[in-house]
């Protein structure tokens, strides 16, 4: 049967389409999403029940040392060098889990090995990058939202006060949740470069998204006396500075910082993957 | 007219570690074809399948597909593949991962689609099982299904019928020569069953160190391969010492003794009754890919 054969080069929205459509379904039929929506849910449980304080005696919960249930989504003011641990035990740990998330969500694209029919039917390589960065971006900010809804439950249960300024905490959690897509980018990227180390790739999301670095980095530039919102500009700092006391130019400085980082990441991945090997 | 070719390589290099899988690869597979693609294990099949697919970037060389580059995004979109395995997910449906496949493709009709290939592959009831359930031959036709979404133009193949028992193959066999009847599709095939390969192939590509040392189609083989006769006696052993006392080419294979001087038939046997091995069956042969290939490789391997 002879055909007449049409080759009609797709448009990047096209192909972008194609690559998000089959990542969000992966992401709601499978059920790894579902599993981090939950856990984010239950970090604020564990953690306002590590907060909780009890009688010696009796050996029953009396209160907590959480004065207000806020806390628990974002520091009071913008802190980026460790005093107290418990003060970044805040929605920002929503990035570490999310880091793992990316992790086992790009580890199985390439150990199945659906990542060659991707790239056998993409030519262009920043589809995969744009794709999976808007996918776990979206996953780690509905993680942000059930995060949120368990942090209201540990307050109810726990009687903690939930007395805040309402815009200032929107922000916060608005902020936070644009940083998702720096983080997802950053989390794509890292699982690019070690995509033949599964383990590795999970161990660096961890270390990144913990934010080790830029707390040291935050301690020099603390000792030295300089401005220390310069760390703004990165996305630990960032997603620090949504916090209880953010204003509409925290909200700004988050899309800008976010989108910032997600492009570097995007157009770094997309020239090693344009020169590395698929295996 | 210059005939534009399915795939058209000149030149392809890779090397891994300094080590060459491909160096300087030519090849030309024309559009319509069923491009049978031959050779040892680490001789540089499965690299230039995933150089063509863009999943190995290459030291240098071009690749063309259907007179585009490779790397063009409409002429990708309708490439098909399936590379050591199906590349499926273990824990969804054969369904599920089909759908994937087309959601990445903006198949419209989707469902029509899926319905479509699997009936295209004998699967029509299977669409509910779980991948990692699938036996190893359902596995390949699945990944032949994935790759058959959206009316592909090339399909490529590694070692499709691998592991597959003889009702699988014959299965895999009729699906690879009806995608390329009625759906025009161009296929380039690696196999290492050789007796399979040329039951389908069009065209052939002989690949050895990296370099293709021979392409022509299946007619041309056809017509370079040796004739011979096969016969068989009560006393095979004898009658094949007689036959080499008279014919330089003589050997024992598959149950018959084989004469490679296929004009003399007659000769043989008035030969045979003269030292008194009567010939209970006889007949004229071909030699096939196989033995050709075998041929082939033992001469360079002297070169």
């Amino acid at each position: 049967m002879n055909k007449t054969l049409e080759f009609k080069n797709p448009s990047l929205i096209d192909r972008i389409k194609g690559m998000l459509s089959v990542d969000f379904y992966r992401l709601f039929h499978t059920p790894l999403f579902y599993i981090f929506l939950g856990i984010a849910a239950i970090i604020p449980a564990l953690v306002s029940m590590g907060m909780s304080t009890t009688d010696p005696t009796t050996g029953q919960i009396t209160g907590s040392s959480l004065e207000n249930i806020w806390i628990m989504v974002a520091v009071e003011k913008p802190l980026y060098v460790v005093n107290n641990i418990a003060e970044y035990a805040n929605m920002n740990m929503v990035f570490i889990f999310g880091g793992i998330m990316v992790s086992i969500f790009i580890g199985h694209d390439y150990k199945s090995g659906y990542v060659k029919q991707l790239f056998t039917t993409h030519a262009k390589k920043q589809d995969y990058m744009i794709s999976k960065s808007l996918t776990c971006a979206f996953a780690m900010a509905s993680m942000c939202l059930t995060y949120l809804l368990g942090t209201i439950v540990s307050g109810i249960v726990n009687q903690i006060s939930f007395s805040v300024n309402v815009g200032s905490l929107i922000i916060a959690i608005l902020g936070k949740m644009v940083m998702s897509l720096g983080w997802a980018s950053l989390y794509t990227f890292l699982n690019i470069i070690f995509r033949r180390y599964f383990g590795v790739s999970i161990a660096s999301s961890f270390f990144f998204g913990t934010g080790i670095l830029i707390i040291g980095v935050g301690a020099i530039i603390d000792s030295l006396s300089l401005n220390s919102s310069i760390l703004n500009l990165f996305l630990y700092g960032s997603s620090v500075n949504a916090c209880l006391s953010s204003n509409i130019l925290t909200l700004l400085t988050c899309i800008g910082v976010s989108l910032l980082w997600a492009i570097i990441y995007n157009v770094v991945g997309t020239y090693i993957l344009n020169r590395s090997d698929v295996y | 007219m210059e005939t534009i070719n399915a795939i058209e390589i000149r030149g392809l290099t890779k090397s891994f570690k300094g080590m060459y899988a491909l160096n300087g690869l030519n090849m030309n597979v024309p559009v319509g074809s069923i491009y049978g693609f031959i050779g040892e294990n680490g001789s540089g099949k499965s690299t230039t399948e995933k150089l063509i697919c863009g999943l190995l970037v290459p030291d240098s060389g071009t690749i063309k597909l259907f007179g585009r580059d490779y790397q063009d995004p409409g002429v990708r979109v309708r490439v098909g593949a399936l590379i050591e395995n199906a590349g499926c997910f273990p824990g969804s449906s054969v369904y599920m991962n089909l759908k994937m496949q087309a959601l990445n493709l903006n198949i419209e009709n989707i469902e029509e689609e899926i319905s479509r290939v699997l009936k295209i592959v004998r699967m029509e009831d299977s669409r509910n099982i779980k991948f990692k359930s699938c036996s190893l031959g359902m596995k390949q036709r699945i990944g032949i299904a994935m790759a058959l979404l959206k009316d592909p133009a090339l399909l490529i193949l590694d070692e499709p019928i691998n592991g597959l028992d003889t009702d699988g193959m014959r299965i895999m066999r009729e699906i690879l020569v009806d995608i390329t009847k009625n759906y025009g599709c161009t296929v380039l095939i690696s196999s290492h069953i050789l007796g399979e390969l040329e039951k389908i192939a069009t065209h052939y590509g002989v690949i050895r160190q990296g370099r293709l040392i021979m392409e022509l189609s299946a007619k041309e083989m056809d017509s370079r391969s040796k004739m011979f006769i096969s016969l068989k006696t009560k006393d095979m052993k004898n009658t094949l010492d007689v036959l080499k006392r008279r014919y330089p080419k003589v050997k024992e294979e598959e149950g018959y003794l084989r004469v490679y001087d296929e004009e003399n038939v007659e000769e043989i046997v008035e030969y045979l009754l003269k030292n008194n091995h009567v010939v209970s069956e006889i007949k004229k042969n071909k030699v096939g890919l196989e033995e050709y290939y075998i041929e082939l490789m033992s001469q360079k391997e002297e070169e």
